[in-house]
């Protein structure tokens, strides 16, 4: 028997047949339940009973407190109407401004349904003519046939007005549902539009912001059926609205003055590496970015495109022999007569055929004298300067939107001739922006982001490419420059500009071509202790009657630059400061002050 | 036995007692259930209409816009960099002609104007 088992006594003591009073009481329950002739009847059925009763009321009570609770308990929630789930399933965050102006936002529009069955209750054609005389751009024909299928249900119009909706609703047609739907709306239209892309009319994502926010995972909420539109946080974004409809004003006016293929501007913040703003014209209103969106000529072609990007290299070739410590300031370089290289002769464009100092190649931007530079220090020092910089890797920003440079293999002593006046490798835009704003920001360089940074957090990625020193000296000839050099034409007073101009031959299938030019301009503002790097480029100026139908870019990249920073400067908070002392004066001598 | 009849009895009673009490909850809470799902919903059109004005008021707002209506109707120009100054250049402030706790100020003035008087023009200052 299993109890006599439980009953573990030592083996020696021998069992006392009258200790059932000392069981307790459990024990005394089961051997009277269990044993079966041993006790008498009436104890066993008495125990039984106890056991029922106890196994009822434990039953009723448990009934008891489920229908106290019930009441009180909250009821689970009710699941929503199907309507409902649709609207929260397309809602996207809000996309904000650094200010915290609007740039996107949902809003709820009705969509037009029909169950064409319920429909046919009246005349189809009646109908038609009911519909269309509230939507007249309505396809009539197109209408019937919808209405005329066999399907239980059709859409009739997505986003329609209230006003609409209110006049359908009155016309009395039967079998007519309406849908609340998220609608993407751009309050600020092409102002910002390449750096917010566009959404399609089931509110995905299909290019720049919107589409880095489907990838990060809204795509798959969306999905799930989970985007309520509650539990979204806005984005914020770098850009400032103002600037960027500043910068696009006044390219927009430069793109039509030149008569430009495009026109493209990036303000970059030196310290976070924030981009304040992003222009690329032609651009689209993304509220209805049409057909033509995805052609080659809408492209970002700050992002998307590469470019040669001209003289503004030599910026990093010189930051390259600087920081080496090979060359000095003083250092002077032969620029007496072209350079030969096979059949390749590197000219310059304002020959002065004599020996050149470092400032005066770059003042004067000489092809020979950065090509004989970067040849000093040999191939392989070039292409790791330029790796370092991030500019022979593909650029990775938020935006979806990215090419890779393009990069020449093998990399021989001619290409690093050609690289060092910025001819013969293809980057993007912003990449050059990039490497340019780590050689004035004092050598630090930070990822580009769109996304609203910290000066803490961009420290936290940012990594030293070249000494604070060769750093300095690049302010002062990027300051240099805007003084007695190529950047004359793009000093604005009282924001102390510095700056480098670039033009360079388009590629057209194979050849470089004289007449198809793209021009640069980068400006650091302000030279002597830089907050931002302006860059301004026009792709195929026309050269004007009055600069002697001469299209380089310090008659067109240079100016506008300039315009658009008198108009920014005061937008972004910077001080004008005047009678301020020349270049070599304030930033090469406090340089060497606090070496 | 009367003991036993006696506590059905009021078992009973508890029971109905507790039967009325029991809906009047259930019925207070479906109430106050709908009253919320409706705050719910008057909560989801308030934000609705809330993120229709703001978008509204951005696209009135958009600098776009307001340079469009300020080249039709006003004949501005852009800010020029000299209009910009810092405090630091403000000239100071005026002497006072009279202090403020003076019990007369007409007759003191009179009396400062024996003095050779600040008149805030250049001319003034430049005595």
């Amino acid at each position: 028997m299993p109890m006599r088992a439980l009953r573990a006594e030592p083996a020696d003591a021998p069992e006392p047949p009258s200790d059932l009073a000392r069981e307790p009481w459990y024990r005394q329950l089961i051997r009277s339940l269990l044993d079966g002739q041993r006790v008498d009847r009436e104890k066993k059925t008495k125990a039984r009973l106890g056991l029922a009763v106890v196994a009822f009321t434990l039953v009723y009570g448990v009934i008891a407190v489920r229908l106290a609770t019930l009441p009180i308990v909250a009821d689970a929630p009710a699941p929503r109407r199907a309507g409902a789930q649709e609207t929260d399933a397309t809602a996207r965050p809000d996309i904000l401004d650094r200010n915290g102006e609007v740039l996107a936002t949902d809003i709820k529009a009705p969509s037009l349904a029909a169950q064409p069955p319920k429909v046919r209750a009246i005349n189809v054609d009646e109908a038609v003519e009911l519909l269309t005389a509230v939507m007249p751009d309505l396809d009539a024909a197109e209408l019937r046939t919808r209405l005329g299928s066999n399907r239980k249900f059709v859409w009739l119009r997505r986003e329609i007005s209230a006003e609409q909706q209110k006049q359908v609703k009155q016309s009395g047609v039967p079998g007519l549902t309406f849908f609340e739907e998220n609608k993407r709306v751009y309050p600020n239209g092409a102002d910002v539009s390449h750096v917010l892309g566009y959404v399609d009319v089931d509110n995905n994502g299909s290019a720049g912001i919107e589409k880095w926010l489907d990838n990060k995972g809204l795509r798959d909420l969306h999905q799930a059926g989970f985007a309520s539109d509650r539990q979204q946080k806005p984005v914020q974004l770098a850009i400032d609205l103002r600037v960027q409809h500043a910068v696009r004003n006044e390219l927009l006016a430069a793109d039509e003055k030149f008569r430009a293929e495009g026109a493209a501007a990036i303000v970059l913040d030196v310290r976070t590496g924030e981009v304040v703003a992003l222009v690329s014209i032609p651009d689209y209103d993304p509220n209805n970015p049409g057909r033509g969106v995805l052609e080659f000529s809408r492209i970002n072609r700050l992002t998307k495109g590469v470019y040669e990007m001209g003289s503004t290299f030599k910026a990093l070739t010189v930051a390259m022999a600087l920081d080496s410590g090979k060359v000095k300031l003083s250092s002077s370089f032969d620029a007496s007569a072209p350079l030969h290289y096979g059949r390749f002769t590197i000219h310059d464009f304002h020959p002065q055929n004599r020996v050149l100092t470092v400032p005066e190649i770059f003042t004067y931007s000489s092809n020979i004298g950065a090509a004989r530079m970067a040849l000093a220090l040999g191939v392989q020092e070039h292409y790791a300067f330029l790796k370092k910089l991030g500019q022979l890797d593909r650029l990775r920003t938020e935006l979806p939107e990215g090419r890779e440079p393009i990069v020449p293999a093998p990399w021989g002593e001619i290409n690093t001739a050609t690289i060092s006046f910025g001819h013969g490798l293809s980057v993007a835009p912003l990449q050059a922006v990039m490497g340019v704003a780590a050689l004035v920001n004092g050598g630090m360089l930070i990822p580009p982001t769109f996304l609203k940074r910290s000066q803490e957090d961009a420290r936290a990625v940012a990594t030293r490419v070249i000494k604070p020193e060769t750093s300095a000296m690049m302010r002062y000839l990027m300051r240099l420059n805007a003084e007695k050099g190529s950047a004359k034409q793009a000093d604005v007073p009282g924001y102390y500009v510095g700056g480098k101009t670039g033009t360079a031959e388009k590629v057209i299938n194979g050849h470089y071509v004289k007449t198809r030019l793209l021009t640069d301009f980068m400006a650091v503002l302000p030279a002597d202790d830089p907050r931002y790097v302006v860059l301004v480029m026009l792709d195929e100026p026309l050269g004007l009657p009055e600069n002697n139908g001469s299209a380089i870019s310090a008659y067109n990249a240079g100016p506008t630059a300039a315009k658009i920073v008198a108009r920014i400067a005061p937008l972004l908070g910077l001080e004008p400061r005047f009678e301020l002392p020349p270049a070599d004066r304030l930033i090469l001598a406090s340089a060497r002050e606090t070496r | 036995m009367k003991l036993v009849r006696l506590l059905n009895l009021v078992v009973v009673a508890v029971l109905v007692l507790a039967a009325a009490y029991v809906y009047k909850i259930k019925f207070e809470s479906t109430q106050q259930a709908q009253y919320v799902a409706k705050l719910r919903q008057d909560i989801r059109a308030e934000h609705d209409a809330v993120a229709a004005l703001r978008a509204e008021w951005s696209q009135l707002d958009s600098p776009g816009r307001i340079q469009g209506i300020v080249e039709r109707h006003f004949a501005l120009k852009p800010v020029d960099v000299t209009q910009f100054d810092g405090f630091d250049h403000l000239p100071g402030r005026p002497v006072e002609v009279v202090s403020p706790d003076v019990a007369d100020p007409i007759g003191a003035v009179i009396e400062s104007l024996h003095d050779d008087l600040p008149t805030g023009s250049m001319k003034g200052r430049a005595h």
